[in-house]
């Protein structure tokens, strides 16, 4: 009988908490709302357009399937064409950036947030200051940088390095110079945010525990800033993969990405086959993601530097 | 910014294009040559930092350069009007902003809202894609469009989009039936011209032939590409290779790009932005380019040495249209008004684009009329481009194109 | 030689560890920019395998003085020595100094097995030995089987224990603890005192602990350093601490004290009479300090003070109080009364001898054994 009206009120209270927890979920409700209305859809709307415009079907698909120039890999030809061609070298240069911006960005996030946070957050500026300039304006300085008669050319010049300018400007080192000069931030910002978060004491402990430096930060700091190294790869891959305006201005010829074949393709309103290039983008997109999330843990990545 | 119907950012289809392109406007005069002068010369110790600095702000954020302060310029003065121009109500217009919308407030929009009664309410960024929304939503925002005649044409093949224009407003007595359309009219020609450096070739090239000629005027170039909105010069590509300027439609395609092989390898960029062969001109990146009109002589007037080569270069022009379920009636009015050789001539003397209305050049002095490319003199030496046979073929011009840039 | 000590020499011959004697000569420690210094002239000889606690508030200097033991903290004058090694020069990695932090300062990242592992593994020791001192280490702090887990699976008990696992398993010879059961409950952290002072017991390692509480410092230390301002105010062993102390701050540091301030006005057989106003006269045992006129106080644990009643024999000093606030704490009754002066003095009365005696408002007149009273 006891035991009954107990089991009664262990019930009533489980379903109280669940209630409690509901009505968190309620506070979600405006910003999920927003999304699906303002993003969810439009999404949605422009990816249907990829299987019905004009017709339904796959018709949109067709040239990236379409071997217009194969190629062999190892004996085995595969069908290649303009489309498959600037997915790879979509994919080259953001994995490029990627791990460019991760060398440089560690370094600084490192060194900051090894600094008191007064100091820290005074050169956090000059992280953050190229975040808040137009990236055309950043692209153009690298322009009057990089270019022949440009400051590096110049300079290299007067020491005597080189007799002749280098080309600098239109080549795909430029392209990784001025997204990786883009990016910076957003790799440096989660570094940063999680390597505060890593208890100095552990470094004390290792030590203590007979670690040299470069053991301690080996096998103690490095292994717990790696969501940090994560959630920047990630947020530098994705941003990296849609750039467009950087490459245009600073690439050669042959440095173009998916984001420029897809405006070519709604400039002339064949709006069909942009939504499956741009399908085809998101899907990548997506398949990074989960492969991230898959290796490393949502939590770790979102969660900070606790696991 | 209307320079041409292909115009990357005419067609460009969000805000962010919209800001890389008034950017890119500023290109033109914020080179980095200007900065420097404007500067002081770069004394060996100024850092980068200091440059960067100077450069990452816009010192003249316009492109009215080449043509005299605006209060300098003595405008055409409208005498009577046709009295069916006059209306009541408003008209809703949108342009590309920028240098080319304030010109065409004070040469159309102003004098038209004080002379017709009829109230300008000015907006900016079109885009053909944007159009085919509002028409597709029945929501449609504006009466007069300044777009590109492909974009027309497109729009054209999708459906019923565009409202048919009414000439017996116009001054058709001056005005060439070839810039007559049924669903747009003419409004903004300009050329795509040879701009080459005087310091490097003080015998320059005369045609494109020159152009294509590695030996003779060696060095870096650049002409158009096939991505970022616009469309590669095969025209030029075909008269290099010895194909009649009179002779070009419809292109050879294989042929042209043939052609373009040629000097691919010395190409250092297929530009994208109206605003960028000027600028590689202006900071010596290439010695010889295919570009703008405007543009080049942009650089020209603010003291580079630069200079145009007219001969077989090619006339292309932004038209005015109206879509579908927007006011016509005004819109007609507006688009005759700003037709009238003395709203042309308003123009002309602001901002050096060509005039559609031949009586225009009798209102502008001859130096003047010199550097548009509407000048009685060029027009043996241009042609005109063939717009429909780009809005039948532009597909498989850019699917053509996509693999021969990556080859 | 005591029969402790010899018996836990001999423990340690067993199991190959023998505490280290560590001398602090003078030691101190100013940060830039910081007026005084955090650690000013501390001079300590702890013998091989004792447990020493640094007691003192929070600011006292007490973890720097441990954090330069480790190497953490650079002395700006004195030296510290091991054994016979000045340890100046040498790096924290290569000092084998074992220590347990306050928040335990378990890797999140390792499980509890890799915890204890790493410095095995870091001083290149082989896999199996590696696995077997990782088993006995958890056998030791009573968590076995514990290896597979993370750290964040563990209570904050279990986290402590593991943390002191990891701080011995190589065998250090001397340990350091910084508040090592600041975070835990009252009931954890008195049964983990007892722990680890059994563990101290069995392993003879020389234990350096600090600690705020001076419950805990009583519990578990051979000997305590009161510090306070970066100074040692007093270092004996608990009862020492406890019946003489030095000073008022260590009086009042180290239980509960009351103080009668005084003026000394001369002394009669060994003791020092004061004046103390609006009370009267009162004895205490003089010491070396006391002077004639000197300003004092005289100090007397709660516990030590009496209805006048229950006084035997022995010369005592007597006052008249009222009483003012009677509270019942469980073993016992702790009143709260009010001397001539204005002055509260506490006492603290067993039920047996207390309950039902007086009342707030009650006039009563209190006592204690001369002998109880100390002059500071």
């Amino acid at each position: 009988m006891a035991t009954a009206a107990r089991a009664e009120q262990a019930r009533r209270f489980e379903r109280l908490e669940r209630l409690t927890q509901r009505r968190y979920l309620l506070l979600l409700a405006p910003a999920v709302l927003f999304l699906v209305i303002f993003y969810g859809y439009p999404v949605a709307a422009m990816l249907l357009r990829s299987f019905n415009d004009p017709a339904w079907g796959f018709g949109n698909f067709k040239p990236l399937t379409a071997a217009r120039t194969p190629i062999e890999i190892l004996g085995v030809s595969l069908p290649m064409n303009a489309y498959l061609r600037v997915i790879g070298i979509t994919l080259q240069i953001a994995v490029g950036t990627t791990i460019a911006t991760l060398l440089l960005g560690y370094p600084v996030a490192y060194a900051l947030a090894s600094m008191p946070m007064s100091r820290a957050n005074l050169l956090m500026i000059f992280v953050l200051v190229p975040f808040w300039t137009s990236i055309l304006v950043r692209t153009y300085a690298w322009m009057a940088l990089l270019g022949t008669d440009g400051i590096v050319n110049e300079v290299l010049m007067g020491l005597r390095l080189i007799d002749q300018p280098a080309t600098l400007l239109n080549t795909r080192g430029a392209v990784y110079v001025g997204m990786v000069h883009i990016l910076l931030p957003f790799m440096i910002l989660p570094l940063y945010a999680v390597m505060r978060g890593i208890d100095r004491n552990l470094m004390r402990a290792a030590e203590n525990l007979g670690a040299r430096p470069w053991q301690v930060f080996r096998s103690v700091f490095l292994p717990l800033s790696l969501p940090g190294v994560a959630a920047g790869c990630l947020l530098v891959f994705i941003l990296a993969l849609g750039f467009y305006i950087t490459p245009s201005l600073l690439g050669g010829q042959r440095d173009i990405m998916i984001s420029m074949l897809i405006q070519q393709q709604v400039v002339q309103l064949k709006w069909g086959f942009a939504s499956a290039l741009a399908l085809v983008l998101l899907v990548i997109s997506l398949i990074i993601y989960l492969v991230f999330v898959r290796v490393l843990g949502v939590q770790r990545i979102f969660g900070g530097g606790r696991r | 910014m209307g320079d041409r119907e292909f115009d990357p950012i005419q067609q460009a289809q969000n805000r962010r294009r919209h800001e890389r392109m008034v950017m890119l406007r500023d290109l033109d005069v914020m080179s980095r040559r200007e900065v420097l002068r404007r500067g002081g010369r770069l004394a060996a110790g100024v850092s980068a930092a200091s440059l960067l600095l100077r450069a990452g702000f816009p010192i003249v954020p316009t492109m009215a350069q080449g043509t005299p302060a605006a209060s300098e310029i003595k405008l055409p003065e409208y005498g009577e009007i046709p009295a069916n121009l006059k209306g009541s109500g408003e008209l809703r217009v949108i342009s590309w902003g920028g240098a080319l919308q304030d010109a065409q407030r004070k040469a159309y929009f102003e004098p038209f809202q004080e002379l017709t009664g009829i109230k300008v309410v000015e907006s900016e960024g079109p885009d053909t894609s944007k159009i085919k929304a509002m028409v597709d939503s029945g929501n449609v925002e504006i009466d007069v469009a300044e777009v590109g005649y492909d974009g027309v044409l497109l729009l054209l093949k999708q459906g019923d989009y565009w409202n048919k224009l009414d000439y017996s407003l116009f001054d058709t007595a001056n005005i060439d039936a070839s810039r007559r359309h049924e669903f747009a009219v003419d409004m903004l020609p300009y050329g795509t011209v040879i701009g080459y450096r005087t310091d490097v070739f003080p015998e320059g090239p005369t045609g494109q032939k020159d152009f294509w000629d590695l030996t003779k005027f060696p060095g870096p170039r650049t002409t158009e590409s096939g991505t970022g909105g616009v469309l590669p010069f095969l025209e030029g590509a075909l008269i290099a290779d010895g194909v009649a300027k009179d002779g070009l439609y419809p292109l050879d395609i294989d042929r042209a790009f043939n052609s373009l092989s040629k000097i691919k390898s010395d190409v250092v960029k297929f530009w994208d932005a109206g605003a960028q062969p000027a600028q590689m001109l202006n900071d010596k990146e290439v010695v010889m380019g295919h570009s703008w009109s405007g543009r080049v002589y942009a650089i020209e007037a603010a003291g580079a040495p630069v200079k145009t080569v007219w001969n077989e270069g090619m006339l292309s022009t932004d038209v005015w249209a109206s879509p579908k379920g927007s006011n016509a009636e005004n819109a007609n009015k507006f688009m005759a008004f700003t037709l009238l050789p003395v709203s042309q001539a308003r123009l002309c003397s602001l901002i050096p684009y060509g005039f559609v209305n031949n009586a225009a050049a009798k209102l502008l002095p001859a130096e003047r009329v010199a550097m548009l490319p509407t000048a009685p003199e060029y027009k043996d030496q241009m042609f005109d481009t063939n717009v429909q046979w780009w809005a039948d073929n532009t597909p498989a011009v850019t699917d053509r194109w996509n693999e021969w840039i990556l080859e | 030689m005591t029969a402790k000590q010899s018996e836990r020499a001999a423990h340690a011959d067993r199991i190959g560890a023998l505490g280290a004697r560590v001398r602090f000569d003078q030691v101190e420690k100013q940060y830039p920019g910081g007026a005084a210094n955090a650690v000013d002239g501390v001079s300590l000889d702890i013998a091989p395998g004792e447990f020493v606690t640094l007691l003192g508030p929070s600011g006292s200097g007490k973890t720097t003085t441990l954090m330069m033991l480790a190497g953490f903290e650079t002395p700006t004058a004195g030296e510290i020595w091991v054994d016979d090694q000045a340890i100046a020069a040498v790096p924290p990695w290569r000092r084998n100094i074992g220590m347990v932090f306050q928040n335990y300062a378990l890797f999140p990242h390792m499980t509890v097995g890799e915890n204890i592992a790493f410095p095995l593994k870091l001083r290149g020791m082989p896999r199996d030995e590696v696995t077997r001192r990782t088993r006995e280490a958890l056998d030791l702090v009573g968590l076995p089987g514990y290896e597979g887990r993370y750290p964040r699976q563990l209570s904050g008990g279990q986290q402590q224990r593991i943390a002191l696992a990891r701080a011995l398993v190589f065998n250090p010879r001397v340990l350091l603890m910084d508040e090592p059961l600041g975070a835990l409950d009252k009931q954890l952290r008195e049964r983990l005192q007892l722990e680890i002072k059994a563990l101290h017991d069995q392993l003879g390692v020389t234990i350096i602990y600090v600690t705020h509480d001076q419950q805990e410092a009583l519990v578990m230390s051979d000997r305590i350093a009161v510090m306070n301002l970066g100074q040692i105010e007093q270092i004996g062993g608990p009862g020492e601490l406890y019946d003489e102390p030095a000073s008022r701050f260590v009086a009042s540091f180290i239980g509960e004290s009351n103080f009668l301030d005084g003026r000394v006005t001369g002394f009669d057989d060994g003791l020092g009479v004061i004046e103390a106003p609006g009370v009267g006269m009162l004895r205490a045992p003089a010491h070396g300090g006391c002077a004639i006129n000197s300003e004092v106080a005289l100090t007397v644990r709660p516990e030590k003070i009496v209805f006048a009643d229950e006084l035997n024999g022995a010369s005592a000093n007597t006052i008249d109080a009222e009483i003012v606030t009677v509270i019942f704490v469980g073993e016992m009754h702790r009143y709260e009364a009010r001397l001539g002066g204005g002055q509260t003095i506490v006492l603290k009365r067993q039920h047996r001898s207390g309950v039902g005696r007086c009342g707030r408002g009650d006039r009563v007149r209190l006592g204690w054994h001369v002998a109880d009273g100390r002059l500071v």
